[in-house]
C-alpha cells in the first residue's frame, strides 16, 4: 500500500461518519486549490522575476485602482468559498445531526453512561429495570458492546482527569470532565471490533487508556444483552464501591 | 514623538556594567538570542527523543540514550517521554521563539529602526531579560527534580495538573517559571509599546514604519493584554497545588471541589490563542519587509499588509473557543468561535495577496535572507490552510488532539516562525556583529531546514489524518494504527536531518562571529534607518536623531540618478 492510502481515516462505521468525511474533502479540495494558487505565484514569479530575467523592478506600492480590486477579488473570494460554505455546512452538521441528540422516550435510542478514569473506561447499561444506578446495572470495563443500526446515546463524565472519549471509526470524540456530564450519540452499521482510544493527556500511562467497540447484529446484541442481565442481577454485589459510580439518567 | 528622554547615555566601561547588567537595548537583544539559541537547541534534542521513541518503541537511543535513562538501559521511559513532550512545548514557545523573535529582533530592530538612541525605558528592558533569565534557571532546576518536570502537556490542563495527575515539585515550578516568564514578556510589552509610541523619529508615521516594527508592535500590545491573564491562571494553578484551593477541581470523587477544570482552559486559551499570533506576527512583519527589500520593489499594499496584521491582532482576541470544541460548550459558543475564526482567513488573503504582490515584476535577489523568507510564505500556507479543518467544528471532532493539530500548529508556529527567525538573524547578522555570514552555507542550512522541517510536518498531517492522537508513548499498542508505521519512521528519519543541518547553522553563526568578512554599512542595500550607521552601531545609536522623509521600502525607483536603485529613509522622495 502506498502513503496515500496508508493515512486515510480507518474505516467509517456510521451513519453520519461520511457528512465528516465529505467535509473534511470539500476543505481539502479547497485548500489544495488556493495553495497551487499560492505555489504558481511563489516559485512562478521567482522564476520570471528573478535578477537575471528581469533587470527593472516595477516600480509601483500596489495602490492602483486594479491592484486593490486584485487584492479585494481574491479575499471575497476565500470569504465566499471558504468562510460562508464551510461554516455553513459545519453548523447544519453540528445542529441537526451531531449535537441533536435522539430522544429515548419517542425512538429506540440505546443509553450508556460511561465514566472514564485514570486509566480506563467503565460502561453502564440500564439492565432489565431500564433505570440507571441501580443494583441490575450491566457494567463493563473497557469493553463496550452495541448493536448494529442502533442509535446508541452516551453521557459521560471522568472519575479524576479530563479524558476524551475518541472512536475513530465513528469520526467523533468528546471529552470527559470531572464535575460534569457531556454527551454524545452515534449509531454503526457495521459489525466488527474497533478500537476507543483517550485522545486527551491523563497522566503517564495515557497510551494504555484503550478499549473495545464491539459492534453486534440485532440478535447477537439481545443474546449478549440477556446473559448479561442475567449475570448482573445473580451477582452484583451492592457493596462493591467500584459499582457505585452509576448515576440517574437525566436530559 | 521624540520626548525628552531620547538624550545619549554615557557609555559603560566596566565589563560588568558592559555585557551583564547591561540597560543597552543591542546587548540586550544579544543576551536573548544567546538565550534563545541555547533554549532552542534543547528544545530541539527533546523533539528529537520524542520522535525516536515515537518511530522505534522500545528501542535505546542512541549514543546518549544510556547517560539519559540509565534504568531503563536507554529507551525513554513512559514518564520521562510526558515529560519531554510538555517540557519541549514549554521550552519550545517561551523560552526559545520568544526570547529570539520578540526578545531579540524586537530589542534590536526597534530603537535601531524607528531612529531612537534605546528603548523608552531601559531598566525594565534589562529587568526584562533577567527575569527570563531566572524563569528559565527555576524551568531548567525543575528537569533535574526526583519526581522528574511537569508532565501534563504545554496546556497544563486541570485536574490533571493539580496534585491529583503531577504530585511532586514539577508542575508548581513550571507554575512558577511561567508566572516569571509573564512578568518578564509583560515588562518587554511595555517597553515596546511606550517607545514605538513616543520614540519615533521626527518625520515617521505609523505608516512610515517599517513592517517589522508593525509586527512587533502589535505583537507588544497582545503581550501586553493577555500574558497577564495567563499569569494569573497559573497563579490560581499554584493556589490549588500548594495551598489547597479548589478553583480548578471539581466532582464527586478523587477530584471533589466546587470548581471548574474548564473554567481553566477559558483562562488558558484566551491567553493561548493571542499567543500564537504574539509568536507569528513578528515573523510576517519580518517576511513582509524582507520580501520587498529583496525584490528591489516597494512592499505590495503595505499600508493593507499592516492594517490585515491589525484586523488579525484584533480578531485573534476573539477565536480561542474553537481550542475547545470537544469541551461540549453551548452550540451558539460553538457556531461563533467557528465564524469568527474562519473570517481570519480574509486577512490572511489579504497577506498572500500582497506577499505576492512585492515579488511579482520584482528583480529577486536570491540571498539567504529572501530564500527564508520564501520559504515561510510557503510553509505559512501550509500552515494556515489546514487551520480550516480545525476551524470547521464538525472536522475539528475527528481531529482534535491528533497528530493533524500537532502538524497544523508546528507549521504556522514552529516552520513560520523558525524560519522567519533564520531569515531574521541572516538579515541582522552584519548590523548586530559587523561580520557577514557564509552565503554559501546558508543556503546550504535552508535546503536541508526547509525538505526536512516539510518531511516532519506533512507526515504529522498525514499520521494525524489517519487517526493517530498525539501524546501518546506508544501509537502501535493500537492496531489500527499499526499501518503508520512507515510514515512514523519517515517523519523522525527527517527530523534526524533537519537537525543535522542545524549544525550548520551553528557553525556558520560562531565561525562568522569570529572569522567572517568584515560588513559593511549597508550590505543588503536597503533604506530603512538601522543602515544609515556603521555596522555594528555604536553605543548610542545615532549621533544625531534622524529626520525621516520617506517610507521604509523606496527601491527601484526609476527616477534615482545618483547609481543607487533604493533610497533612505532620510532622504526626500525623488519624484519625476
Amino acid at each position: 500500500m502506498n502513503w496515500f492510502t496508508l493515512s486515510m481515516p480507518p474505516k467509517d462505521i456510521s451513519t453520519n461518519g461520511h457528512l465528516i468525511d465529505g467535509l473534511w474533502n470539500y476543505t481539502t479540495a479547497l485548500c489544495i486549490f488556493y495553495f497551487v494558487l499560492v505555489c504558481i505565484g511563489l516559485f512562478g514569479f521567482s522564476f520570471l522575476y528573478s535578477r537575471k530575467r528581469n533587470k527593472t523592478p516595477y516600480y509601483t506600492y500596489g495602490n492602483k485602482k486594479q491592484h486593490i480590486i486584485a487584492t479585494a477579488v481574491i479575499g471575497a473570494a476565500v470569504f465566499l468559498t471558504i468562510d460562508l460554505n464551510i461554516t455553513r455546512m459545519a453548523s447544519n452538521d453540528l445542529l441537526k445531526t451531531f449535537w441533536a441528540y435522539p430522544d429515548p422516550k419517542v425512538e429506540k435510542v440505546l443509553r450508556v453512561e460511561v465514566m472514564a478514569q485514570q486509566w480506563m473506561w467503565s460502561f453502564r447499561y440500564a439492565g432489565a429495570d431500564g433505570e440507571f444506578a441501580t443494583g441490575d446495572d450491566v457494567v463493563t470495563n473497557n469493553d463496550l458492546r452495541i448493536p448494529q443500526g442502533t442509535k446508541v446515546l452516551f453521557h459521560l463524565t471522568s472519575k479524576d482527569v479530563i479524558h476524551s472519549f475518541f472512536v475513530p471509526n465513528v469520526r467523533l470524540k468528546i471529552d470527559t470532565i470531572p464535575g460534569r456530564v457531556t454527551r454524545i450519540w452515534w449509531d454503526a452499521n457495521v459489525p466488527g471490533t474497533y478500537d476507543i482510544a483517550c485522545a486527551e493527556m491523563c497522566g503517564n500511562p495515557h497510551y494504555l487508556m484503550k478499549a473495545q467497540l464491539t459492534v453486534y447484529t440485532e440478535e447477537d446484541f439481545q443474546k449478549w444483552m440477556k446473559t448479561s442481565e442475567q449475570i448482573a442481577q445473580n451477582t452484583n454485589d451492592p457493596e462493591n464501591k467500584n459499582l457505585a459510580w452509576g448515576w440517574k439518567w437525566e436530559i | 514623538m521624540s520626548g525628552g528622554f531620547n538624550e545619549i547615555h554615557p557609555e559603560p566601561t566596566t565589563f560588568w556594567s558592559k555585557y551583564i547588567i547591561s540597560f543597552d537595548h543591542k546587548v540586550i537583544a544579544k543576551q536573548f538570542l544567546w538565550y534563545g539559541i541555547f533554549f532552542l537547541g534543547l528544545g530541539g534534542m527533546m523533539a528529537l527523543l520524542i520522535r525516536w521513541t515515537l518511530a522505534y518503541p522500545g528501542v535505546p537511543f542512541p549514543v546518549i540514550g544510556n547517560i539519559l535513562f540509565p534504568d531503563s538501559a536507554g529507551i525513554v521511559p513512559p514518564d520521562s517521554y510526558a515529560m519531554l513532550f510538555t517540557m519541549h512545548g514549554t521550552i519550545m514557545i517561551f523560552y526559545a521563539i520568544t526570547p529570539i523573535l520578540i526578545g531579540a529582533f524586537g530589542n534590536y530592530c526597534i530603537p535601531l529602526m524607528i531612529g531612537a538612541r534605546d528603548m523608552a525605558f531601559p531598566m525594565l528592558n534589562m529587568l526584562s531579560f533577567w527575569f527570563a533569565f531566572l524563569s528559565g534557571v527555576v524551568l531548567l532546576i525543575s528537569l533535574g527534580l526526583p519526581l522528574g518536570a511537569a508532565a501534563g502537556g504545554w496546556t497544563s490542563y486541570p485536574t490533571l495538573s493539580t496534585l491529583i495527575g503531577q504530585p511532586g515539585l514539577g508542575q508548581t515550578l513550571w507554575s512558577l517559571a511561567i508566572f516569571l516568564f509573564g512578568i518578564s514578556s509583560t515588562m518587554g510589552a511595555v517597553n515596546y509599546v511606550t517607545t514605538v509610541i513616543t520614540l519615533r523619529a521626527p518625520g515617521m508615521g505609523y505608516f512610515d514604519m517599517p513592517l517589522t516594527i508593525w509586527g512587533l508592535w502589535l505583537t507588544a500590545i497582545l503581550n501586553a493584554i493577555f500574558v497577564p491573564v495567563l499569569g494569573a491562571g497559573v497563579i490560581l494553578l499554584m493556589l490549588d497545588r500548594v495551598f489547597g484551593t479548589t478553583f480548578f477541581l471539581a466532582g464527586a470523587s478523587a477530584t471533589a471541589g466546587n470548581g471548574d477544570p474548564v473554567l481553566f482552559q477559558h483562562v488558558f486559551w484566551i491567553f493561548g490563542h493571542p499567543e500564537v499570533y504574539i509568536l507569528i506576527l513578528p515573523a510576517w512583519g519580518i517576511v513582509s519587509d524582507l520580501l520587498s527589500f529583496f525584490s528591489r520593489k516597494p512592499a505590495f499594499g503595505a499600508k493593507a499588509t499592516a492594517l490585515a496584521m491589525t484586523a488579525v491582532t484584533i480578531l485573534s482576541t476573539l477565536v480561542y473557543g474553537h481550542h475547545m470544541f470537544t469541551t461540549q460548550m453551548s452550540p451558539l459558543l460553538t457556531q461563533s468561535f467557528m465564524t469568527l475564526t474562519m473570517t481570519i482567513s480574509i486577512p490572511s488573503a489579504i497577506f498572500f495577496a500582497n506577499w505576492l504582490g512585492t515579488i511579482w515584476k520584482g528583480s529577486i535577489r536570491f540571498d539567504s535572507p529572501m530564500l527564508f523568507s520564501l520559504g515561510v510564505v510557503f510553509v505559512f500556507g501550509l500552515g494556515g490552510l489546514t487551520g480550516l479543518h480545525l476551524g470547521t467544528v464538525t472536522t475539528d471532532l475527528y481531529l482534535h488532539d491528533t497528530y493533524f493539530v500537532v502538524g497544523h500548529f508546528h507549521y504556522t508556529m514552529a516552520a513560520s516562525v523558525l524560519l522567519g527567525g533564520f531569515a531574521g538573524i541572516y538579515f541582522w547578522f552584519p548590523k548586530m556583529f559587523g561580520k557577514m555570514m557564509n552565503e554559501m552555507m546558508a543556503k546550504i542550512h535552508f535546503w536541508g531546514t526547509m525538505i526536512g522541517l516539510n518531511g516532519v510536518f506533512f507526515g504529522m498531517l498525514m499520521v494525524g489524518y489517519g487517526g493517530m492522537h498525539r501524546r501518546i508513548y506508544n501509537p502501535f499498542i493500537y492496531e489500527s494504527l499499526q499501518r503508520l508505521i512507515p510514515i512514523n519512521t519517515f517523519i523522525t528519519l527527517s527530523a534526524i536531518m533537519m537537525g543535522a543541518f542545524q549544525i550548520v547553522f551553528v557553525i556558520n553563526f560562531f565561525y562568522s562571529l569570529k572569522k567572517g568578512p568584515k560588513a559593511s554599512q549597508n550590505p543588503w542595500e536597503v533604506g530603512t534607518l538601522e543602515w544609515t550607521i556603521p555596522s555594528p552601531p555604536v553605543h548610542h545609536n545615532y549621533d544625531v536623531i534622524p529626520v525621516v522623509k520617506c517610507g521604509p521600502h523606496e527601491l527601484g525607483n526609476p527616477n534615482l540618478k545618483n547609481g543607487r536603485d533604493f533610497q533612505y529613509q532620510t532622504e526626500e522622495l525623488v519624484q519625476g
